[in-house]
């Protein structure tokens, strides 16, 4: 699993609810060069939920087979993207009480703490999938390597990703079909992040990632996640209330959406009338683009004040009965915002507004121009977030390895 | 709320009270059936569905006795609660097979009472659907678009009174002697012929000169025809006219070509006008319609779910799911805070939108 080294080849498979897209990279001195990358119209996906998996199958293996053939490379391996309400987060504990005598941290208290907290079972009938690091407290100071330090006692924290055990096995199941391994699960916040987030940013940062079924947020705070979360509401509910609200298909609400939409609701969008066509021939219609902006944008700081809310509700979970508060102090460099609804006109300027927080669009850091949009952040975070973060800085306990092994057989 | 209509209605209406708590059914303003008496001791429902439905099949033979006879049954019922997401279907159905043409009027609850109330709601629209001719889904949310945020509570229930009181009162003059242009009820049971088709329901009230134009266009303006989802277009329409001494039957033929112009009736347009002198110089006009049911989407084969009766067709109505989901109709609801939030922003927000221009 993980613990191996790095390929050199590095496939990674963004399952979305409205596209899933696949990049494949050849790695060279810790960077990605790409190879190919194939995008499709997800199939058998509803609000962030797999409701065919025969079809999301086939979707998965034609982006596979693209990529493939793209390259001229066999794809082995994948990294899949994990979004959705369906990976539940939550922040697990291991403590070490340091005998008084000695008074000394050493590497083997750091590895008990760590097997304290992963000894931790997951709820009935839901399977691990990630642990994530987060700060390591030596009497209550945040430090970064304890070891040789004086003190009593030692905590170290992670924040778990754990997924019910059939949902897992059905996405496992879904790639080991066309005799490929999934080598890990990269949840999408976390990837979106890599791929827009720089290190200074990760000192304290909300990155919010729109995708079409549900929108994903992460929380860095001093470098590493404090916490994450999902709500089920994402871009297809814009479309849909203008289709509601105006009595139009689904294409042309989503054709009006991108090209008059907005965030943000102004007083003079009311006095603007917008043609759906614009040759004002047969069948053209008009709209007030003041109920566009009105509709949309009130959709649109709605789901950022649940993402706020969510924030508001984990960060409490973490640190119970703490007045915490999201500002400047605690969040110096502001929301980020990633996936195919952070291109809406004046997004940034609604979440500043909704979050009180600096607001700006994230575009991917990546050497290919085509995948430096909004949208993609989450499959070029993949690729980032696969090399950053191996190897892993944590070595996974035994029982977990073996449950791993027998999901992921062939 | 029935009880408050029953005065504004002709008395060749009879009226009667249907409900579990018998605190809710005053003595001498109209029949009163105590529904579920055994079931409930007169306690209401505590909102348990299915203590409402076993309460109205327990009366069946008293519901039936009602019904005898009467040639066309209006249900006004409020569902979320026990006793209307229950027994609606119910009464609806014994109705219906007393020979009555049945119209029922629901009210759905407001977003913000949660989503056990929704979902019970939802599950009663579709059965209610199945057993009357024509059903009108009156929405709270929508109710509380059309007075000002800062409008007393009782504001927006007053406004739900005024539209179904209005329909009621359409309706019973229709078929009251004396009317200017006069139908029966067979036509009203022609025009909702096809059980299961959306059913359009728009009322308005115009004042003064021009009050017939005035009334049409408020009627079209109506915000229950203008409910998410709700029928555009409809093949017949049923437009009633009433209006004080005053009203000419120009008057009256011009408000109907507006409403033809807005909602269609190419099919079949029956109308009614009739003179009420109380009403001095307002007219009021209301709007029924019924198109062919829209072409139903080939039911995918859920896991598990028994194969359905091909002898039995299942009628569908745009219920709660097309009228306010959109989209993400026959989808599971997903709720936050209590709030189903596929159901749009604006409309559990109850923000009007800007005019179309």
């Amino acid at each position: 699993m993980t613990s191996k080294p790095l390929p050199s080849l590095i496939a990674v498979i963004d399952v979305g609810t409205h596209k899933t897209a696949s990049l494949l990279g050849q790695i060279i001195d810790g960077k990605a060069r790409m190879l190919s990358f194939s995008e499709r119209r997800t199939d058998g996906v509803v609000k962030g939920t797999v409701t065919d998996l025969e079809k999301l199958t086939q979707c998965v293996h034609e982006v596979v087979n693209d990529i493939e053939r793209g390259s001229g490379r066999a794809v082995e391996q994948v990294y899949l993207s994990l979004s959705g309400p369906a990976a539940e987060g939550e922040r697990v504990k291991g403590f070490v009480a340091v005998p008084a005598h000695d008074g000394k941290i050493t590497a083997k208290d750091v590895s008990d703490a760590i097997q304290s907290a992963k000894r931790l079972e997951p709820p009935e009938g839901r399977a691990t999938i990630l642990y994530m690091r987060q700060p390591t407290m030596l009497d209550n100071r945040p430090v970064t390597n304890p070891v040789g330090m004086a003190g009593k006692r030692l905590e170290v924290n992670f924040w778990r990703v754990t997924m019910e055990e059939g949902n897992m096995r059905m996405r496992v199941g879904m790639v080991n079909g066309m005799s490929i391994k999934v080598r890990d699960f990269i949840l999408a916040s976390h990837a979106a992040a890599c791929a827009t987030a720089s290190d200074a940013d990760k000192q304290g940062v909300l990155v919010i990632d729109i995708g079409a079924g549900t929108t994903d947020w992460i929380l860095y705070y001093k470098e590493h996640i404090l916490c994450a979360g999902s709500i089920p509401v994402g871009g297809e509910h814009l479309t849909n209330d203008l289709s509601v609200a105006l009595r139009i298909s689904r294409e042309t609400a989503e054709d009006l959406k991108l090209r008059f939409g907005s965030a943000m609701h102004r007083e003079n969008d009311v006095n603007q009338t917008i043609w759906k066509d614009g040759d004002k021939g047969v069948g053209d219609q008009q709209f007030n683009r003041g109920t566009i902006t009105q509709v949309l944008s009130l959709r649109y700081q709605e789901t950022i004040e649940f993402v706020r809310k969510d924030v508001l509700r984990r960060l409490e979970a973490i640190f119970p009965g703490h007045a915490v508060k999201l500002d400047q102090n605690m969040i110096p460099s502001g929301v980020i915002l990633t996936g195919g609804s952070a291109s809406l006109a004046d997004a940034a300027e609604a979440v500043q507004l909704v979050m009180g927080l600096s607001a700006r669009v994230g575009i991917p850091n990546f050497e290919n121009e085509s995948l430096r949009k909004p949208e993609y952040a989450g499959v070029v975070g993949l690729m980032t977030a696969a090399i950053t973060d191996a190897p892993p800085p944590v070595r996974r306990p035994r029982g977990f390895l073996a449950q791993i092994k027998e999901l992921f057989r062939l | 709320m029935v009880t408050r209509l029953s005065a504004q209605l002709p008395p060749e209406v009879a009226v009667a009270l249907l409900d579990t708590d018998a605190r809710s059914l005053p003595a001498g303003t109209a029949t009163t059936l105590q529904l579920g008496r055994a079931q409930t001791r007169g306690m209401g429902t505590g909102g348990e569905a299915a203590l409402g439905l076993a309460s109205a099949e327990s009366e069946e033979a008293a519901l039936r006795r009602l019904f005898a006879g009467i040639p066309v049954v209006v249900l006004v019922t409020g569902l979320g609660g026990g006793t209307g997401s229950g027994a609606a279907s119910v009464v609806a159905g014994l109705a219906a097979e007393c020979g009555a043409t049945v119209l029922s009027f629901a009210t759905m609850p407001f977003s913000h009472e949660g989503e056990r109330r929704m979902r019970q709601a939802n599950d009663a629209t579709v059965k209610l659907g199945q057993k009357c001719h024509g059903l009108v889904v009156v929405h709270n949310d929508l109710l509380l678009q059309q007075v000002s945020p800062d409008a007393p509570l009782s504001e927006s229930f007053a406004a739900a009174d005024n539209w179904v009181g209005g329909a009621l009162r359409g309706l019973a003059s229709a078929f009251a002697p004396g009317a200017l242009i006069a139908v029966d009820p067979a036509a009203l049971r022609s025009l909702l012929s096809t059980p299961g088709s959306p059913t359009l329901f728009a009322f308005g009230v115009g004042q003064g000169d021009g009050a017939a134009m005035k009334a049409a266009r408020a009627a079209c303006d109506c915000p229950l025809a203008h409910a998410p989802g709700a029928v555009a277009k409809v093949a017949s329409l049923f437009v009633t006219v009433a209006g004080g001494s005053a009203m000419t039957s120009t008057e009256a033929f011009e408000a109907v070509a507006a409403i033809r112009a807005r909602f269609g009736g190419e099919t079949s347009t029956v109308l009614c006008a009739r003179i009420e002198p109380t009403l001095g110089n307002r007219i009021e006009v209301s709007v029924l319609g019924a198109s062919l049911p829209a072409p139903k989407a080939p039911a995918k084969p859920k896991k598990g779910a028994k194969a359905e009766d091909p002898a039995q067709p299942i009628f569908e109505f745009a219920t709660e799911e097309s009228m306010r989901r959109g989209l993400f109709g026959g989808t599971p609801m997903t709720f936050i805070d209590g709030q189903d939030v596929d159901v749009p922003a604006y409309i559990r927000k109850a923000v009007r939108l800007p005019p179309a221009p």
